[in-house]
């Protein structure tokens, strides 16, 4: 981890501090890193936005003004924020394993039902940056032992609440969507309610866990 | 009261968008010429926030049910008012019952209009504005359909402004800031992005505008990166070596290498560009950036200004 950071000027308003170079191993806790640092540029109150994806953290000023303040600073700010609080919550998701590609993943697994449910459901995950559409998370936690390469041919509908696995991800669908990735369960959790106070369930570094309910979803 | 006769192409409510969400996916939405949004609202002292009519290509119809004023902007898609023809860049004081008809023109793509007060309607996470992807903001999530009803509050006052505002000029060489992945790309593929004459794509929209051109074989690449957070004016280089140029309701994160951003004083250009029109590309340095955006900035101050007499 004493890789230096790529820290590039995107606009006159906008910065990229990017460590997706630092070696794999190191994605989440690179990415812990990233949001205690979004943490600390939050609480200065001088950004917009600051938006982390795959180890990366991309920031937008409220003025040009702060543009080199900021460039020449957050080199020394990432070696001190390691131990810097970032808000987090842990979340239980109701999840009904019986997604419309269960079969297709055991067998390609060969793995039984259970096995997959079992793989799925006994990971911590965390939400590593949100995207794709509102409230959608990128997890990282994954058993490798259920990577899946995406559907050959996509849905035009992904159902909201579906749970699925796309490659070495595993999601959640806020809303009916197109999608490419394997349907293993679905939930009730509202992932996004633009008219609620904290319109999206989830943030960055929010941990999840998936939790098997019996029965059949309401949705 | 307006009321929705023909909503055209597509009519949406905008403001000047929604901030401080994308690190939870949502976009900024927004009228995609800030410009001509902040200029039509000024025209009435509305503050630049308050939320307009962002009206793509024309053949729109609406009819006003209470006194109020208007102001329009940005593209010229021929207006009239019960027959009599109006122009971008001024303010009209308008009586219940009067309709405001669009054709179409050939000088741009997107016409603002600006009411008294502004448009009304529920704030959606701190914006009026119309996320079509999201189906959030505006009116009910969405475009504006034949039937609609939008609230406004009457203003009946007479009206005194007889002041104009210039339409800004349009350009076609779109200035440039370096993207954070130009040193992956080829020597080869840079130069020809900066080299070649792009023209605008038919399949563009609020979203993106895509480029075509000669070249796509010299830009084609296999780079695939992590995700990286994007913004309007982020312009996206994917594999097949087309370009994408990122707009309001464009996603938050991609994987696509960035070869360039374009500067915030040129990118509401692409609110207004059509289907084959010509663009070619500039890269510049981040003094020649805010000398663009303080000459803008400038001419917003200046118009302000010979208008505050009228408020007064």
């Amino acid at each position: 981890m004493s890789m230096i950071p790529s820290i590039k000027i995107l606009t006159n308003s906008s910065l990229l501090f990017d460590v997706s170079h630092y070696s794999e191993p190191h994605i989440l806790a690179t990415q812990k890193k990233l949001w205690a640092l979004a943490q600390y540029c939050k609480n200065s109150n001088e950004f917009i936005d600051l938006v982390p994806a795959m180890n990366s953290l991309t920031l937008y000023l409220k003025s040009s003004e702060m543009l080199h303040k900021w460039h020449n600073n957050l080199a020394k700010l990432w070696e001190e924020v390691d131990d810097y609080p970032f808000d987090s919550q842990h979340h239980q998701i109701n999840t009904y394993y019986q997604g419309e590609d269960l079969d297709y993943v055991a067998n390609y697994h060969q793995l039984t039902i259970d096995e997959v449910i079992n793989l799925h459901s006994k990971e911590l995950y965390h939400v590593l940056f949100l995207g794709f559409v509102p409230g959608f998370p990128y997890l990282h936690g994954l058993n490798s032992r259920l990577f899946t390469p995406r559907r050959d041919n996509p849905r035009v509908s992904v159902p909201k609440g579906a749970i699925a696995i796309g490659a070495d991800q595993t999601g959640i669908y806020p809303e009916d969507s197109p999608g490419g990735w394997h349907i293993i369960a679905h939930t009730d959790a509202c992932l996004f309610d633009s008219k609620a106070a904290n319109p999206c369930l989830f943030k960055p570094g929010d941990t999840i866990e998936f939790v098997p309910v019996k029965g059949v979803s309401n949705d | 009261m307006i009321k929705v006769i023909k909503s055209g192409i597509q009519l949406t409510i905008q403001d000047l968008g929604r901030v401080g969400f994308r690190h939870l996916g949502v976009s900024r939405s927004g009228s995609l010429d800030t410009y001509a949004h902040i200029i039509a609202n000024r025209l009435l002292n509305n503050t630049d926030n308050a939320a307009v009519l962002e009206l793509t290509v024309g053949l729109c119809e609406l009819q006003f049910q209470c006194d109020t004023v208007i102001a329009l902007h940005g593209a010229d898609l021929k207006a009239t008012l019960d027959g009599h023809p109006l122009y971008p860049g001024w303010s009209y004081p308008i009586k219940a019952m009067q309709t405001l008809k669009f054709a179409t023109g050939r000088g741009g793509s997107r016409a603002y209009i600006a009411v008294k007060g502004g448009i009304e309607c529920p704030e959606v996470m701190g914006s009026k504005s119309t996320d079509l992807g999201a189906a959030i903001g505006g009116f009910n999530g969405r475009a504006l359909q034949s039937g609609d009803v939008l609230a406004i509050s009457p203003y009946t006052k007479p009206w005194l402004c007889n002041k104009g505002a210039l339409t800004p000029p349009k350009r076609n060489i779109i200035r440039l800031h370096v993207g954070p992945h130009y040193e992956l790309l080829t020597p080869e593929c840079i130069n020809a992005f900066c080299d070649t004459a792009f023209t605008i794509n038919s399949n563009s929209n609020r979203m993106g505008v895509r480029l075509d051109h000669k070249n796509a074989d010299i830009m084609q690449h296999t780079l695939s990166l992590p995700s990286v957070a994007v913004a309007p004016g982020s312009i996206q280089l994917p594999p097949d070596g087309n370009p994408i140029v990122l707009l309001n309701d464009g996603q938050t994160t991609g994987g696509y290498p960035l070869i360039a951003h374009v500067i915030e004083a040129d990118l509401h250009q692409f609110a207004q560009f059509r289907t084959a029109d010509p663009i070619t590309f500039k890269f510049v340095s981040l003094e020649q950036a805010n000398a663009a955006k303080n000459k803008l900035d400038a001419h917003l101050a200046q118009l302000k200004l010979s208008l505050s007499r009228y408020w007064d």
